[in-house]
């Protein structure tokens, strides 16, 4: 889906001060937040998405969606999910959106590291994403968190444009052996028998 | 949710007039409208029951009425064609004015060929060629002979692009390309549409004969020829109306010939593409006549589609939104008039490269000249051509089987084409793969370098394979039925499908540059994996040119650096050369990004989930996977990279090795401009970092300020240093 964080270039937009100490992030907490959640994406995103669409999300997995408040105001959120893909059990990041005059100080970051952590501790192995090719802002802030550019994905949105399949590999065990530089495990083959389930 | 109705009361009573559908053992029909209306009364707006099977393909796919951004179906002007119609929104005539029906006409050409561009590019027939609303109602057109015509001739070109496109099968790009359900595309007569094309032509040409002649000797009336117009600009409308026509019928001719078997319409092809390029001179000047004709007439086309500049009458794109025909719930922008013409002009370009080429081609050859071609960044139209003429019943060109194509790259003797081995289910299968690579690299870069990723695997596969066979073939040395033939076409193929292997996983290594799938801190390791790949391409390629020529020893086991060195004490071939300049690049740039990093210059991004060992597993997946090349792991990686600084770095110049190289194989390529100028290109892009590399590394460990960032200017895939001090 998408990501609207752009950190820099945005000269035009005023910025609001505040210290960064002034944000709150929350767990995504039941419908009051729905509205909110839709609004900055409506405002922000260019592919339009039905309210079913944001129910499947925050819905099944409320604990992956996160907001950021700015003296009650919503300035940010993600929205994700996660679950098996071909034999692999991967988190997917939807849509993370910041609003301009909030960008970037980092809001996008944490919001989107929240998410990334959950998976992580739900045993997810990878992590992906999908974004325009012309967004970056958004390619920069993944490729700092560990994403590699997977593939090109021609004529994706529904504008045109291509995107990019980011996607984030979590360590795994055997590929950290304790002693460094030990023999280097073929690891293509040892998806299968590294699995969790977090229904 | 399936209930089990043991209690018949509970569930109501079963609805009359229903019976005759037998309810089953252990079951009753039951109305469930109270229990429906109940569920109802309890759900708000915008809540929805979750079934397991609602998933987020289902919950993307929902629409919300009346929002405007997806519902397509919210009524724009008209509901129905037939409304639209009634509406007068087009008009045949389009005016009873002779002139200005002339002048609309015109500019409705103008706007189709906008649509067809538009198309072209990937976007729905229905949203733009159909969105003229005299293209839906063939019939209405009948009667005036001109734009009945042009119509026809639009709708079977459309048609000839639309089994062009779908039948190369390019996966992705033509799912909305080829979404015409609904549409009227094949429309009796439409085959007849040249000879009417013809006929209009020929009436409009005389006309055009008379009013020069008229003017020369003020002849007022020609008999039998009813004049189009009644102004004194007739000429001119007759002029811009003949070369639409004419490139109009030049463009069917040119889509007819194109595809006649085996090539054999790829010189008529040609000429009609020249023909086709000629009348959009024409139609370009004519540009300047009908902007002045048109001044003040008609509404401003906001859109710039045609050339008078005047919005085209009876096109409505919403239309079809409410029609059965797909549509995706967006608006979409026309391309206008000059990028479309732009657009159709780069299309004959192509397609006179794809008719100009040789029916004859080594693999190597037909393979280099995909890649070439697709430099040009060709869109689906050419690219769908240049598939299907090359792969045609299984034969290169419908001329050359695949068989006979390998032999020939495997640089095996003629007589071996026909031999019989060929009946090896392993080398029908290598056939099979030889056409999909072939097919493959017609695609888009993004689809093509999945596909090549995926495709490793294969060719690893066969190879697996065809050496099992050729082991239990000659297994048993004192076989009594040895034949010395079959062994050679074993060797020689297993080998050249090593070579071919080693030759896709760079392709696929350097379309990464292409798609911009790198960031600056993966050159490194992608600079070093080339590097590993390259040097097993320049072996193979070594050892089947030397078995080729029968000159060398047959077993040449050689370690990686001696192999490199080998150019010292004897003439390596060109081939070789080549490659190896490459090789030292890459080494070179590996080296550069490694001692930029261990000295702290180039920062790696420390990311809170991973680490470089997680990217290297994941950019080279599909190459570990197919174990190319074997043993390869991220601790190789490191171990030859961990040691790199300024001081050792300037003790061995890879760059400077890198040009010298290349300028020695310069020497073997001077009949060969395409090798000369990537010899060239390779040159400059050594040249300039071993410069920046003796500063990177006098300066680095003094100056700490030193900036270095890399830019691709002389080459698509090996980067350049620039040095800053800031």
């Amino acid at each position: 889906m998408e990501t609207s964080a752009k950190g820099e270039g945005v000269g035009k937009v005023e910025k609001v001060e505040f210290d960064a100490s002034e944000i709150e992030y929350v767990s995504y907490g039941g419908e009051h937040h729905l509205p909110l959640i839709m609004n900055l994406v409506d405002q922000e995103l260019s592919e339009p998405y039905s309210i079913f669409t944001y129910r499947y999300f925050v819905y099944l997995w409320p604990q992956l969606s996160f907001l950021a408040f700015h003296e009650g105001k919503c300035v940010g959120t993600v929205v994700c999910k996660m679950g098996e893909h071909r034999s692999t059990f991967r988190g997917y990041i939807a849509m993370l959106v910041v609003i301009k005059p909030y960008r970037g100080r980092g809001i996008a970051t944490e919001l989107v590291s929240r998410s990334i952590k959950v998976m992580m501790e739900s045993g997810c192995e990878e992590v992906t994403l999908e974004a325009e090719v012309t967004n970056k802002g958004a390619l920069a802030l993944y490729g700092r968190l560990g994403f590699i550019r997977a593939k090109r994905l021609f004529h994706y949105y529904l504008n045109g444009v291509d995107a990019f399949r980011l996607k984030l590999l979590f360590p795994q065990p055997e590929l950290h052996p304790s002693l460094p530089m030990m023999v280097d495990k073929d690891d293509s083959h040892k998806h299968g028998d590294h699995r969790h389930s977090v229904e | 949710m399936a209930h089990k109705p043991t209690d018949e009361e509970a569930f109501g009573v079963a609805v009359p007039g229903r019976t005759s559908i037998p309810s089953g053992d252990n079951s009753v029909w039951a109305d469930v409208s109270p229990l429906l209306h109940g569920a109802c009364q309890d759900l708000q707006e915008g809540e929805l029951i979750h079934g397991d099977n609602f998933n987020l393909f289902a919950a993307m796919s929902a629409l919300e009425i009346m929002d405007p951004k997806m519902d397509s179906g919210i009524v724009c002007r008209y509901y129905s064609l037939e409304e639209a119609i009634e509406n007068g929104a087009a008009p045949v005539p389009v005016s009873v004015d002779k002139t200005t029906d002339i002048r609309c006409i015109i500019d409705i050409m103008d706007h189709l060929l906008a649509c067809e561009a538009t198309w072209h590019k990937g976007h729905s027939l229905a949203q733009t060629v159909y969105s003229c609303l005299y293209l839906l109602q063939p019939d209405r057109t009948s009667s005036h002979a001109l734009l009945h015509s042009y119509c026809r001739v639009t709708r079977a070109t459309c048609k000839a692009v639309l089994s062009v496109v779908s039948d190369a099968r390019t996966h992705e790009e033509e799912d909305l390309f080829t979404m015409a359900y609904g549409l009227p595309l094949s429309v009796d007569g439409d085959e007849k549409c040249l000879s009417m094309l013809n006929a209009v032509e020929e009436t409009i040409s005389r006309q055009l004969r008379a009013c020069k002649s008229s003017s020369k000797r003020r002849v007022l009336e020609v008999a039998a020829i009813e004049p189009l117009q009644s102004d004194p600009d007739q000429e001119g409308y007759c002029k811009a109306l003949l070369c639409r026509l004419r490139f109009r019928k030049h463009l069917y001719h040119l889509l007819m010939s194109i595809r006649r078997p085996q090539g054999r319409g790829l010189e008529l092809a040609r000429k009609h593409i020249a023909s086709c390029i000629s009348e959009f001179d024409c139609i370009l000047k004519s540009s300047e006549f009908l902007r002045a004709s048109a001044q003040g007439m008609c509404e401003q086309n906001i859109e710039d589609t045609t050339a008078s500049g005047c919005q085209a009458i009876g096109f409505d794109a919403s239309l079809n939104c409410r029609s059965s025909a797909p549509t995706p719930p967006r608006s979409i922008k026309i391309l206008s008039w000059k990028k479309a013409v732009q657009y159709f002009v780069k299309l004959l370009q192509d397609l006179d490269i794809i008719c100009a080429y040789s029916l004859d081609p080594s693999l190597e050859a037909a393979l280099n000249f995909v890649i070439k071609f697709q430099k040009s960044q060709p869109d689906l139209v050419a690219r769908s051509h240049l598939q299907l003429l090359l792969v045609q019943d299984g034969k290169l060109y419908g001329r050359i089987p695949m068989f006979a194509l390998i032999t020939r790259a495997a640089g095996l003797p003629e007589v071996t084409k026909d031999h019989d081995i060929q009946k090896n289910e392993f080398m029908v299968q290598l056939e099979q793969l030889v056409m999909n690579l072939l097919k493959i690299l017609c695609t888009n870069v993004a689809w093509q370098r999945r596909k090549l990723g995926k495709m490793l695997q294969d060719w690893r596969v066969i190879h697996v394979q065809l050496e099992l066979a050729f082991k239990k073939e000659f297994g048993e040395a004192s076989k009594p039925s040895y034949d010395e033939l079959c062994f050679k076409i074993f060797q020689q193929i297993l080998m050249w499908v090593e070579e071919q292997t080693y030759w896709i996983a760079h392709r696929f290594l350097i379309l990464g540059f292409e798609l911009e799938l790198y960031s600056v801190h993966d050159y490194c390791m992608v600079y070093w994996y080339i590097y590993t790949v390259l040097i097993k391409l320049a072996e193979k390629t070594h050892l089947r040119i030397v078995m080729n020529t029968g000159t060398a020893k047959k077993k040449g086991k050689k370690k990686k650096d001696s192999f490199k060195d080998a150019g010292r004490d004897y003439q390596m071939p060109g081939a070789v050369l080549f490659l190896q300049s490459q090789i030292y690049l890459a080494e070179g740039l590996c080296m550069m990004f490694s001692a930029l990093k261990n000295e702290h210059v180039i920062a790696a991004p420390q990311s809170p989930f991973n680490t470089e060992h997680e990217i290297f597993i994941q950019q080279f997946e599909l190459l570990r996977k197919a174990c190319l090349p074997d043993n390869i792991s991220y601790r190789s990686f490191k171990e030859s990279t961990m040691h790199a600084n300024f001081s050792n770095l300037v003790m061995c110049d890879y760059f400077k090795e890198a040009q010298k190289i290349a300028k020695d194989a310069k020497s073997c390529f001077a009949n060969d401009p395409d090798k000369m100028s990537e010899l060239r290109r390779v040159e400059q892009v050594a040249e300039h970092n071993s410069v920046a590399l003796n500063l990177i590394c006098r300066i680095g460990a003094i100056d700490r300020s030193l900036k270095v960032s890399f830019e691709f200017s002389h080459h698509p895939v090996f980067a350049t240093a620039i040095v800053k001090r800031s």
